[in-house]
C-alpha cells in the first residue's frame, strides 16, 4: 500500500474522522454485497456432489418432486395416483411438473444443469443412455437386491431395456409397441378393408393410394413415414439387420436409401401427402398427427398414445402393426421413471416408484397411458376389467401382437437422438426433391457415425 | 482503494497549503456522491455481475471445454481450441446456419427500415386521427417478440391459412409458406418487417426535430418535396437512420423466438429456418454439447461487435450531426 494513504487519514482532523473513514468502510461493505451472493451462487451452481446420507426415519415428512412430459389426460390420471399415494402416506407430499413433449428434455437438462433435477424423473429410450452414462440417474440395483424395488414380476426384457452398462437406470413404466393407427370412419365409409396386421408394405401402399384416389386427393391414404425413426427401425429388422449394433449404425446407406425408395415410390403412386403437409405430420406432437388433424389416413405411432389420439378426432380410430412381419416389433419400454442419483430423497422415491408399478389400485388408476402395466399380473387383472374403450383397444392390439413379438433390440447407443433429427432432415431432403435418396443417405451417416458413442 | 492513494497527495497539498476547507468539502460529498450512485445502482450492478457477467466469464471457459450439460461443470474436461476448430473446419450445420442469419438480415432489417421510414414519412403530416394510426402501425410491436404471434403466424401461412385464402379471391394458388424450405425463412422475414413500429414511433421523434425553417428555405431555393426529402430529411436523420440501423441489426441477427416456434425448435423444413441462434440453442440443449454451444455464442458476439464497429467507422462519412462541430 502506499504511504501516502495513512499519512492522508492520519491528517484529517479528528471531528472528521468519522466521515473520512466511512466512504472505505461503506466501499467494502459493497464490495462483500457485491460478491457473497456470488460466491453463494458459484456454490449453488457446483451441484450438491456428496448425496446426504438418506433420512434414517421412514416417517419424516419428506417431498418428492417429480417432472414428466405428457397431455391433460395423463396429468390427471397421475394427480389422482398421486393423491392416493399421499392419503397411504401422509408423511410424503409431491411437487410434481408436468409439460408437453417437446422441449421436456431441454428443461431436464437445464435443471439438472442447475444442480436442482427433480428426484424422480420420466425418461425415454432416447435420452435414458445418455443421462445414465453421465451418471444422472441413480443404479437402482442395490434396491432390486435388497427388495425395496421389485421388479419380479415384469417381463424380463423390460428390465433389460432399463439397464445401461449393467445399472438399472430407470423402472420401466409400461410396455408398448409401435401401432399403425388409422380413421375407420373415413375407410368404411369409402368401402376399403382396414389395413391387417401381416400386410405387406406394398400392399399398405397400394391400399393408401386407393384411399387417396377415393376422397379425391383431399385426405392422403397414409403419412409418409420416411423420416419417422421407429418405422425405419420396424422395417429395418425385417430386412435382417438393426438400426444399432452396439455402438455403431447396424445398417448401411443404402439400406437407408432403399427405404426413401420405397416412400418415393408411394409418393409417385399419391399415397402419401404432399412434403409440406408429411412435414407437418412429422412433429413429435400428438396433436399433429395426420390422423386427427385429418389430412391423412393413418399416422405412425405407439399403441399407448391411442387414447390420447382419440380425444382430438370425432371419428372412430383403429389400429395395427406397422406393415411386413410383426415378429420385427417388440414391447418397448415405453418410458421409465429414473431417480437422481444425487438425490437426498432417493429411499423415499424408490419407495413410491415400487408403488406405481406394483399396487392394484395405481395401475388402475393409471390404465394404459404409460404403456401397458409392466407387472405381468397387475396387467392380466387389469384387462379384465377395463372400461375406457381406447384402453381396451391398446390391451387387445398389444395383446395380439405381444404373441407374434421378436426379441428387443439394445437400448439406442448415445447420440440416437441426433440420428432421428437427421432422419427427419434426409428424409425431408428426398421428399422436397432437394436430394437424391442414396445422397440424402450417405450425408446422414456422415453426420450421424461421429455422434455415437 | 486505488481512488484514494491516487488522490491522496493532492489531499495532502490542499492541507498544507491552508486552502480552507470548501474544496475538500466539495470532495468529499462528490465522493459521498459517487458512493450513493454505486448503492443505487447495486440493483442492476448485482444483476449485471450475478446474471451476466459471471455466466458469460463461465461460458467463454467452457466453450474451451467439452461441458455437455449434464456433467458438472467443474469436472469438465479442457479440450483447448477444439470446439473453435470444428466449428470453422468440418460443421456444415454451423455455416449454413450462418448463411440463413446473414440472409435474414440483409434482406428484413433494410426492408423493415424502409417500412418503418416510409410509414413515419406518412404520420408525420398533422391530420385528424393520425394519433390513432400511429398507435395501429405500433400495435405489431408490442406484441412482437412473442409466441403466440409465431403462432398465429404459422396459423396464417401454412397450406390452408388466412394468406392463401386471400390470394385465393385472385386466383391465384398460394404456397405451404411456413412448410416449405423455399419460402419459410421469407416468411419469418415478412413477420419481423411487420414489426416496424419501434423503428418508426423513433423515426417520427426524428421527423419532429427537423426544423421547419429548413423546409421554408429549400422551398425559396425551389427544392421539390423530392428534392427535400433528399437533401434535407435525409440529412437531418441521419443519426437517427443511424442509431435504428445499429440496434435493428443487431436485432436481426439475434432472431430466434419466430423460428424456434414455426419450426417446433428443429429450425426445419430442412434447416432452412435455422438462425444461428437457433442452431446454438440446438447444439446446446438437444444435443447436450453445451461447451461448443459456448464457444458459437462468443463467436457470434464478437461477429456482432465487429459489425458494429464497421457501422460506426463509416458512421462518421455519412452521419450528419446538426448541433455539433464538423470533426
Amino acid at each position: 500500500m502506499h504511504p501516502a494513504t495513512p499519512l492522508a487519514v492520519v491528517s484529517q482532523p479528528t471531528r472528521d474522522h468519522r466521515t473520512a473513514e466511512a466512504p472505505y468502510k461503506l466501499r467494502r461493505g459493497l464490495v462483500a454485497a457485491l460478491i457473497l451472493p456470488l460466491v453463494l451462487g458459484m456454490a449453488a451452481c457446483g451441484g450438491d456432489d456428496e448425496s446426504s446420507s438418506p433420512p434414517a426415519d421412514s416417517n419424516a415428512p419428506v417431498e418428492l418432486s417429480i417432472f414428466y412430459w405428457g397431455g391433460e389426460a395423463r396429468a390427471k390420471m397421475t394427480d389422482q395416483a398421486l393423491a392416493l399415494y399421499k392419503s397411504k402416506n401422509p408423511n410424503v407430499s409431491f411437487k410434481a411438473t408436468w409439460q408437453a413433449n417437446t422441449g421436456y428434455f431441454d428443461k431436464l437438462a437445464t435443471l439438472t444443469a442447475g444442480g436442482d433435477p427433480p428426484d424422480i424423473f420420466q425418461m425415454d429410450d432416447n435420452y435414458l443412455t445418455e443421462y445414465a452414462q453421465r451418471n444422472v440417474t441413480a443404479d437402482l440395483t442395490e434396491y432390486t437386491k435388497n427388495g425395496q424395488l421389485d421388479l419380479a414380476k415384469f417381463p424380463k426384457s423390460m428390465v433389460e431395456y432399463g439397464t445401461v452398462d449393467g445399472k438399472l437406470a430407470g423402472v420401466a413404466l409400461g410396455e408398448n409397441t409401435m401401432g399403425l393407427v388409422y380413421n375407420k370412419t373415413l375407410v368404411t365409409k369409402h368401402g376399403l378393408q382396414e389395413p391387417q396386421t401381416g400386410w405387406t408394405w406394398d400392399q399398405l401402399i397400394t391400399w393408401a393410394a386407393d384411399l387417396s384416389t377415393k376422397t379425391g386427393g383431399t385426405i392422403a391414404g397414409t403419412q409418409d413415414p420416411s423420416a419417422d425413426y421407429k418405422a425405419f427401425w420396424v422395417w429395418i429388422r425385417q430386412q435382417g439387420k438393426d438400426l444399432y449394433k452396439g455402438k455403431e449404425l447396424g445398417f448401411t446407406a443404402e439400406d437407408l436409401a432403399k427405404w426413401f425408395e420405397l416412400w418415393k415410390g408411394a409418393r409417385d403412386k399419391k399415397a402419401t401427402p404432399t412434403p409440406d403437409v408429411i412435414h407437418e405430420g412429422n412433429a413429435s406432437d400428438i396433436t399433429k398427427q395426420l390422423v386427427v388433424t385429418g389430412k391423412a389416413a393413418t399416422s405412425w405411432v405407439w399403441v399407448n398414445q391411442m387414447p390420447e389420439l382419440k380425444k382430438n378426432t370425432k371419428d372412430e380410430l383403429g389400429v395395427c402393426a406397422y406393415p411386413g412381419d410383426p415378429s420385427a416389433q417388440w414391447g418397448r419400454a415405453s418410458m421409465y421413471f429414473s431417480v437422481f442419483r444425487n438425490s437426498s430423497k432417493k429411499d423415499a422415491a424408490v419407495k413410491f416408484i415400487n408403488w406405481l408399478v406394483n399396487d392394484p389400485e395405481a395401475v388402475k388408476i393409471l390404465g394404459t397411458d404409460r404403456g401397458l402395466p409392466s407387472n405381468l399380473d397387475l396387467r392380466t387383472q387389469f384387462a379384465q376389467t377395463v372400461t375406457d374403450p381406447a384402453m381396451k383397444q391398446s390391451i387387445e392390439v398389444e395383446n395380439a401382437l405381444a404373441a407374434k413379438f421378436g426379441t428387443a433390440p439394445q437400448v439406442p447407443p448415445k447420440g440416437h437422438s441426433t440420428f432421428r433429427s437427421e432422419l427427419v432432415k434426409a428424409a425431408e431432403n428426398v421428399q422436397f426433391g432437394r436430394a437424391t435418396p442414396q445422397k440424402a443417405a450417405e450425408d446422414l451417416l456422415a453426420v450421424v457415425k461421429p455422434k455415437l458413442g | 482503494m486505488a481512488l484514494t492513494t491516487a488522490e491522496s497527495p493532492a489531499v495532502r497539498a490542499t492541507e498544507t497549503a491552508g486552502i480552507p476547507t470548501k474544496r475538500r468539502g466539495s470532495r468529499r460529498s462528490s465522493r459521498r456522491e459517487g458512493i450513493a450512485g454505486y448503492v443505487f445502482l447495486s440493483p442492476w450492478l448485482l444483476g449485471l455481475m450475478g446474471i451476466t457477467a459471471i455466466p458469460m466469464l463461465l461460458s467463454l471457459y467452457l466453450s474451451f471445454t467439452s461441458y455437455d450439460v449434464l456433467t458438472p461443470w467443474n469436472e469438465v474436461e479442457w479440450i483447448g481450441l477444439e470446439n473453435y476448430r470444428r466449428m470453422f473446419t468440418s460443421d456444415l450445420s454451423y455455416w449454413h446456419s450462418v448463411q440463413v442469419t446473414v440472409m435474414f438480415a440483409l434482406i428484413a432489417v433494410p426492408l423493415k427500415l424502409a417500412a418503418a421510414l416510409g410509414v413515419a414519412l406518412l404520420l408525420n403530416r398533422e391530420r385528424r386521427g393520425v394519433g390513432l394510426f400511429r398507435g395501429f402501425f405500433y400495435l405489431p410491436s408490442l406484441i412482437g417478440g412473442s409466441v403466440a404471434l409465431a403462432i398465429v403466424w404459422v396459423a396464417m401461412f401454412n397450406r390452408d391459412g388466412a394468406f392463401n385464402g386471400f390470394l385465393h379471391l385472385f386466383g391465384i394458388e398460394g404456397k405451404p409458406w411456413v412448410n416449405d424450405p423455399d419460402w419459410a425463412l421469407e416468411t419469418l422475414m415478412v413477420l419481423a418487417i411487420w414489426q416496424f413500429g419501434a423503428p418508426m414511433v423513433i423515426f417520427l421523434a426524428g421527423l419532429k426535430q427537423v426544423p421547419i425553417e429548413l423546409y421554408e428555405a429549400a422551398a425559396v431555393d425551389g427544392a421539390g418535396r423530392w428534392r427535400q426529402f433528399w437533401s434535407v430529411t435525409l440529412p437531418m436523420l441521419s443519426p437517427v437512420i443511424f442509431f435504428n440501423l445499429v440496434l435493428e441489426t443487431i436485432n436481426g441477427f439475434q432472431g430466434f423466438t419466430a423460428a424456434f416456434v414455426l419450426s417446433n425448435g428443429t429450425g426445419g423444413p430442412i434447416d432452412s429456418t435455422l438462425m444461428y441462434t437457433l442452431n446454438l440453442y440446438i447444439k446446446g440443449f438437444t444435443e447436450y454439447e453445451m461447451g461448443y454451444a459456448s464457444a458459437m455464442a462468443w463467436v457470434f458476439l464478437i461477429a456482432i461487435a465487429l459489425i458494429t464497429a464497421v457501422f460506426f467507422s463509416t458512421g462518421r462519412f455519412w452521419v450528419h450531426y446538426s448541433d455539433g462541430d464538423d470533426r
